[in-house]
Order: structure tokens, then C-alpha cells, then sequence
């Protein structure tokens, strides 16, 4: 790693550029415009953030206190824990560890700074790790493993029997840093009794590996109070899938990102409830005024996301989407499966989970039950075509939602999809789907910069006829 | 040695051929974490899955995507051009997401190539971690699977005949540690390449066409050695690794490769089954919790050890960690270890190639020639 990179804390850097963000957005119009000038290279996520007002700027401000909560998290005696987007980290949150969410910390970087995170990629693979791993993780990673951010004190994942390539980050960082690791495992199988008590088992094994790091036993009453915050979220996020499937689509693209970005790193706090009470308003108004999310108010062409998004430098994928009229009608990580979700209407893929408040060990088999929901987790942990997996979930939400073609955005660490994605896009094809497979890195524009991914995706829209 | 041979380089051999004679069952596994003790008990021939031999991925390439390791593609390729055409079924078991992911390449390349389509097909799912759930948890996939071949196989597998299997499975495990036995002398009494088709071999035979073979190269190379000279001691470790080839590299740039830390021999060798044991007990205990593989996650320590012992065992001068391209699991383990065995002052090169294919011989044989360089002074 360049000398120069490593005289800036990673997390100190990230905790700057939020807080100026957030500064700006919070300043006059005036104010903010000139500010503009200063920031060449992320004037169009700040203008994509500042068109939405007070959405953007609660998200904002959600990722600054995110971030706060991690550069602060020893001073204020609490517990650092390493994990993964796929986690539900309410259960860290009641025990008041602190996440460390490597997927969210690479994207914002990765679509904030000039040079994303290219340096802290290329430092993993000086560590050892693998060049050809998942750079979802890597971004963020390479900063800890060089030692530029707040120590983490214990490393906790759930992609085992989900996605080798993420699960083996987390065991390689382990070593490498000499940290207690724990992973839940996960079945191929989802609804049977006895995948179920599995992970109940696996569950109760993780909480007792956090009660031993943090010397404290599960707080009932917090756990209790996450929930019951998490269920308000979930209502919410309902409501704003309802109106996604609406003909045009209210939701603004970059509304995705807020909610599941929300989920990954505040999932259960105040703030995110905040912010999807916002949202919620903003996509209310422009459903009540029959109107389409995007900026021009027309939709052309309605893109289901079959896996994660592209975060290209400056959030361009956005703009992308917005300046070209495709509506985006979610993607793997946005969807969580509340049992009132109202994609669940559909049989074929009801199998949603119930928050139960009752007992502490109603409250843990919750816990249980919405992580084995968790994006990746609930639909790649078994073959692709067999019933709850990923081919019977996209179509039925591509049915849903009408939409008219699917994209599959992923990485090439992704052994997992890439394992598959060739019969799955065939398979939606037939179903009359025109499907899109995207070949550029989500977290890494060296792979394919984003003027060849904008230009391709714009050839497919073009020769398939759909906008 | 020649039936040996024949079973170490090519994917049909005579065992095979004559276990087929008399109508009995052929099942490809695909990962070493399958009990094959259980399909031997049933009358069942297990062979693991292989893809040697072939001259191109362009069939797998159409149902496989680009970033995906030639192992599996190799296997789907070899049954798509009918080099596996002895297979009465196949059980895919979730080693890694290349591997798993090929149960639906396979089922999908099935319906555009019938012959690739078999009547037995099974899926094992195998946990990545060890606690008691998990030890529950394979005990039942190997009863699943059991009943599976039952049904099937029209046969009725009883726990007595799986414990007569494990002690005949035992006996092939002691041979191969015995010929293994003759790697440790210096210069070794016989070559890498030979050494290590006996222990492919086991994966493709009959055990007791194996153990007769075995048994007859144990005693040539204990009573008339062959002419090695002396060289610098090697150990291979890493991805999966059936390629005698690489081995033939090494030892062509004047290395002696005395040991192999991959999982095609160690399901074999590496620790006896135990007989005393419950049979579904002891299959679990010898395939989940001695597992080599990175897959099993939160266990380095327990494979480093094994590798430092494994190390010393045959005195090896330098250790060569090789992986497959996009075997993050092994690649990634090889950056661990090679930071520590390099601490303690052991010579470790990274390879990193594609399963199988001859391409790489040169650049291979000119980095093994650079470390051999570095290790000889």
C-alpha cells in the first residue's frame, strides 16, 4: 500500500466525508451549490442524494452516525464486531456491540472517493488473500487488515453454506488478525423442521459466543425494544414494496440503496425508521399524483434486479438508470421477507417470518428466522431451481412487479452465482423475461469500467426493444 | 503397476470394467467428505469424479460462467463427451459453491445431452463447521443417503456390512500409508509420481483389485527401490489435485515431491476409520471432523498443525501451495500459510494454475525451477 494512503485511518476518512456531506445538505441551497464546486468527483451522488431532499438527507446522516458509532465504539466501552451485509445485526445492537458492516463500508467509498477503494483491495491480496475473492468485502477490508481503523475485537459471519467466497473472508481475517470468529452454517434446505431446528441450534451457539466476548448476558429488554423497532421498519418497508409494484413505480432508483444500506447498518434504530417514514412520504406523493420515481416522470422499462446493484464511482449506475427511464423494481438485497411483505401474497414464495415477542426464546427464534431470510442467505443457500430459491423468487417477483426484463449484477468473486447465473438467465428467458448477465465488477470499475457497463446495458435495453 | 497407472490417468480402467461385468453399480462422488464405505456396503462401486483427459471446457463453459474453478467444469465436460460413461449415478456434494453448483449444470446439461442424464442423482449437503448439531446433521445426510441407494439400488445396506466395508476401506488406507512410508527415505524408494497414482488409484478401483495392486508395488519399491537421486525434499499442498503432471514438472526440474497435503488421497490415508465405533459414528467422525479442507471454516489451526506435521513426517525441504484458478478457499488458506510456515523458516512457493491442463507446464516448470534455486542454497 502507497506510504501516503496509509498515513489516513480509513474510518477517519469516511467519518470526514460524511459529515461534510452531510453539512452540505443540511446548508442553504446557496450554500450547498457552491460546495458543489469543491467536490468534482462526487457532484452527481451529492446531487442524486440532494434531489430527494430530506430522504437523502436522513440517509445521510444514518451512515455518518453509523460511522460515528464505530470510530467511538471503545471509548464509549462497547464491542467492535466484524460481520457481513447478509447478518441481521439486532442481536448486536441489543448486546451493544458495535457492526462493522464490510459490504456497506466498500460501497461507500467505492461510489464516494476518486480512487474508491482500490488501494485497500489491492492490500488484501498483499495479505494473502485470493485476488479472485469477492471485492464486496475487499474495499473496506484491506483497511482493517492494514491496520487503518478501529480494531475490531471479534469477527461473527453467516454465510457458511451460503457463499464460500464471502464466508472465507471473514475465516482468512480471523487468522490473519488473530480474532475470535463464529459462523452460522446454513442447510441447503429452508423450510423443514429439520433445517429449522438446525439453525435454532446454531442461533442459540452464536448468542452464547456473544455473551462469553462481551461478558454480558442478552438483554432482554433491548432485544425486545430491536424487535419491536425492526417490526415497525419491516411494516414500512412493506408499504414502500407495495407501491413498487404500482404501474409507473414511484420509488426513485436510488431508494433501493437507502433500504437496504439502512438495514444493513442501522437496522432496528431509530434512525432508520426515520428514514423510511421519509421515504415512505415521498413515494406516497408521487403515487398519489400517478407519478413515476425517476426525475423525468416517465418510466419506459421496469428492471428487476435479480441480485445486488452496481456501484460504480459517483453512483453513476443511478443516474444511469434515472436519465434512461428504467424504473428499478428492487434487487436480491432489498427484499426481506416479513410474513405481511405483500410479495408474499404470492404462495409460491410465502414463506415469510413472524416476529413473536413473548419469551426470550420466542424473541431468539425470531432472531433465527429473519437471519435465515437475509439476502443470499434465504435464496442462493440451495440449488437455484428448487422451491423458495432464487429462480422461483425472481420470477415471482419479476410476475409482481411487471416487470419487463432482469438484470444480474454481481462480481466475479461471486462463485456462488457464476456457478449458475447461465442456466438461471436461460430459465427466466423462458419464462419471457429478457434477462440481462452484467459482467462488470458491482464494487470494482478496473474490471469493466462503467462506460463499457452503461453501453452494454444500454445495447441490451436497445436490441431487445425495451425502451 | 500398470493397472495402477491406467487408473491414475485415465477415468474408465479394467477394475472398473470388471466390477461392471458383473452387473454392479458404479456411483461418482464428487468430493472426499462423502462416505464411500457406505456404497461399497450396499454393492455399490464408488469412484470419485474426476475430469483428466480432456482437451477443452467448451460444453461446461455453456452452463458454467467464466469465473468458476476447471475442476467441476472438468467433470461436466468428461461426462458430456461420455468419458464417464461407467457412472450408474452421481452424488454432488456441497464441497465449495464451484462444486455444488455443478448438480444444476449437470441437471440442466441433461436435457440438452440425454446421455449425460443418470437415474441416480443425490445431493449431500455437508456442514461447514463443527458442533454437535452439525455432527447430527451429517449422521442424518449419510442415513438420507443410505435409504436413497436403498430405494434405488433395489439393496438394503445394514450397518454390519458398513462396518465390514470400513475395515476393508482400512486395509487400502494402511497400504497407501506403507508405500507412503517409502517416500520418507532419502533419496525416496520411489518417485512422487508413482507414490501419488497409488493413492488416485484408490478413488477408481475395487478395493480389492486395489489392495492386490498395492500391495504388489509396496513390494517392488521395498525390495528394488528406484534409482532416485537426492534433491530437494517437496510437499504439495492446496486445491483438489488428481494431475500427475505437475508432479512429473517438479520432479523433472530435479526434485524429489515426497508428499501431498490434498484432498485426493487423504480421505484414504490420513486417519483410519475407526472399527471400534458405531459405523454411522465413526463415518461422521472420519469425514466431517478430520476434514482438510478450508471449507470447513474456523479450523487453520487444526490444518496448520496438520500441514506442520505432514512437513516433518516426510522432512520436506520446501512446501509448493498450489490452487486451482478461483479456488478462493485454498488460494486465500495458501496466503495464511505460506506467512507462516515462512516464520518458521519453510521455503513456500504459491502456484496457481488451471485443473488439469498441460498449458501451464512451461511457466510452471520455469517457477519451480527459480524456487528450487532459492531452496538448493
Amino acid at each position: 500500500m502507497r506510504p501516503e494512503i496509509q498515513e489516513y485511518p480509513f474510518d477517519w476518512m469516511l467519518h470526514k466525508s460524511m459529515h461534510i456531506a452531510f453539512d452540505s445538505l443540511k446548508g442553504s441551497k446557496k450554500e450547498y451549490q457552491y460546495m458543489l464546486n469543491y467536490m468534482p468527483y462526487f457532484k452527481g451522488l451529492m446531487d442524486l442524494l440532494g434531489k430527494y431532499d430530506e430522504p437523502g438527507i436522513l440517509f445521510v446522516e444514518l451512515v455518518k452516525d453509523a460511522v460515528d458509532e464505530i470510530m467511538f465504539a471503545h471509548d464509549q466501552g462497547k464491542k467492535i464486531c466484524m460481520t457481513t451485509f447478509c447478518f441481521s445485526p439486532i442481536v448486536l445492537l441489543a448486546m451493544d456491540v458495535v457492526p462493522v458492516v464490510m459490504e456497506p463500508l466498500t460501497v461507500l467509498p467505492t461510489i464516494l472517493w476518486k480512487r474508491g477503494t482500490y488501494d485497500f483491495m489491492n492490500f488484501c491480496i498483499e495479505a494473502g488473500l485470493s485476488e479472485t475473492s469477492c471485492s464486496s468485502q475487499r474495499g473496506a477490508l484491506g483497511a482493517y487488515l492494514a491496520g487503518l481503523c478501529e480494531p475490531v475485537d471479534f469477527i461473527i459471519f453467516d454465510s457458511g453454506g451460503v457463499c464460500d467466497t464471502n464466508a472465507n473472508v471473514f475465516a482468512f481475517s480471523a487468522s490473519y488478525l488473530n480474532k475470535p470468529i463464529f459462523q452460522l452454517d446454513y442447510p441447503a434446505s429452508f423450510l423443514d423442521e429439520r433445517t429449522r431446528e438446525y439453525q435454532r441450534k446454531d442461533f442459540r451457539e452464536l448468542i452464547a459466543f456473544l455473551e462469553s466476548q462481551t461478558g454480558k448476558k442478552l438483554d432482554q429488554d433491548r432485544l425486545r425494544k430491536g424487535l419491536e423497532e425492526t417490526h415497525k421498519q419491516d411494516l414500512l418497508l412493506s408499504q414502500i414494496d407495495e407501491y413498487q409494484m404500482l404501474k409507473p413505480n414511484p420509488l426513485p432508483p436510488i431508494f433501493n440503496l437507502f433500504m437496504y444500506a439502512g438495514r444493513f447498518l442501522a437496522t432496528s434504530t431509530p434512525g432508520y425508521t426515520r428514514l423510511l417514514e421519509s421515504m415512505c412520504r415521498t413515494v406516497k406523493n408521487n403515487a398519489d399524483q400517478g407519478k413515476s420515481g425517476l426525475q423525468s416522470g416517465k418510466e419506459k422499462c421496469r428492471a428487476l434486479f435479480c441480485y445486488i446493484d452496481h456501484y460504480s464511482s459517483d453512483a453513476r449506475m443511478w443516474n444511469f438508470l434515472d436519465d434512461t427511464g428504467i424504473s428499478h423494481l428492487g434487487s436480491i438485497l432489498s427484499r426481506f421477507f416479513p410474513d405481511h411483505a405483500p410479495y408474499l401474497q404470492n404462495e409460491d414464495i410465502n414463506s415469510g417470518y413472524h416476529i413473536q415477542l413473548n419469551t426470550l426464546d420466542d424473541m431468539i427464534d425470531s432472531l433465527t428466522e429473519i437471519n435465515a431470510r437475509s439476502p443470499m442467505v434465504k435464496s442462493i443457500r440451495g440449488p437455484y431451481d428448487t422451491p423458495y430459491m432464487w429462480l422461483e423468487d425472481a420470477l415471482a417477483f419479476a410476475r409482481l412487479y411487471q416487470a419487463d426484463c432482469i438484470i444480474y449484477s454481481g462480481t466475479p468473486g461471486c462463485r456462488n452465482t457464476w456457478g449458475m447465473v447461465k442456466p438461471f438467465a436461460r430459465d427466466t428467458e423462458k419464462h419471457g423475461f429478457p434477462t440481462h448477465i452484467m459482467y462488470s465488477d458491482a464494487f470494482d470499475e478496473r474490471v469493466e469500467s462503467f462506460e463499457t457497463t452503461a453501453l452494454r446495458l444500454a445495447e441490451f435495453f436497445r436490441v431487445r426493444q425495451l425502451i | 503397476m500398470d493397472l495402477i497407472k491406467q487408473a491414475a490417468f485415465e477415468l474408465q480402467n479394467e477394475s472398473i470394467s470388471a466390477w461392471k461385468q458383473n452387473d454392479h453399480p458404479v456411483v461418482g462422488y464428487t468430493c472426499s467428505q462423502v462416505p464411500l464405505e457406505l456404497f461399497y456396503a450396499g454393492g455399490i462401486l464408488p469412484v470419485r469424479l474426476r475430469g483428466v483427459g480432456i482437451h477443452g471446457l467448451d460444453i461446461a463453459d455453456a452452463y458454467y460462467g467464466p469465473f468458476i474453478c476447471s475442476f467441476p467444469k472438468a467433470i461436466l465436460q468428461s461426462m458430456a463427451e461420455k468419458k464417464l460413461k461407467h457412472l450408474d449415478g452421481a452424488v454432488i456434494a456441497d464441497g465449495c459453491d464451484s462444486m455444488r453448483r455443478m448438480d444444476e449444470c449437470w441437471r440442466r446439461a441433461s436435457k440438452d445431452y440425454p446421455h449425460m442424464a443418470l437415474p441416480f442423482f443425490h445431493y449431500m449437503n455437508i456442514p461447514r463447521k463443527i458442533s454437535d448439531h452439525s455432527r447430527d446433521w451429517f449422521v442424518d445426510e449419510i442415513k438420507q443417503l443410505q435409504t436413497a441407494l436403498n430405494a434405488h439400488f433395489k439393496v438394503s445396506i445394514t450397518l454390519e456390512q458398513i462396518q465390514k466395508a470400513i475395515q476393508l476401506y482400512n486395509e487400502s488406507r494402511k497400504l497407501i500409508e506403507k508405500i507412503e512410508d517409502l517416500r520418507k527415505f532419502n533419496p525416496p524408494k520411489i518417485t512422487g509420481s508413482d507414490a501419488f497414482c497409488v493413492s488416485l488409484a484408490a478413488e477408481s478401483m475395487a478395493p480389492e483389485t486395489f489392495q492386490k495392486q498395492a500391495a504388489a508395488v509396496y513390494e517392488q519399491f521395498s525390495s528394488n527401490p528406484a534409482e532416485i537421486a537426492d534433491g530437494p525434499r517437496i510437499l504439495i499442498s492446496g486445491s483438489a489435485y488428481d494431475d500427475i503432471h505437475l508432479i512429473q514438472t517438479i520432479e523433472a526440474s530435479g526434485a524429489n515431491v515426497v508428499g501431498e497435503n490434498v484432498c485426493f488421497g487423504p480421505s484414504h490415508r490420513a486417519n483410519l476409520v475407526s472399527e471400534k465405533h458405531p459405523p454411522l459414528e465413526a463415518l461422521m467422525e472420519h469425514y466431517l471432523l478430520t476434514c482438510p479442507c478450508p471449507r470447513m471454516f474456523g479450523r487453520f489451526d487444526y490444518r496448520i498443525a496438520l500441514l506442520k506435521e505432514n512437513i516433518r513426517n516426510v522432512k520436506a525441504n520446501g512446501v509448493v501451495l498450489q490452487n486451482i484458478r478461483f479456488c478462493d478457499l485454498h488460494a486465500s488458506e495458501n496466503g495464511l500459510l505460506e506467512r507462516e510456515l515462512e516464520k518458521e523458516g519453510i521455503p513456500c512457493i504459491r502456484l496457481e494454475r488451471e485443473y488439469g491442463s498441460q498449458t501451464d507446464t512451461g511457466r510452471l516448470r520455469m517457477r519451480m525451477d527459480a524456487f528450487l534455486e532459492r531452496i538448493s542454497q
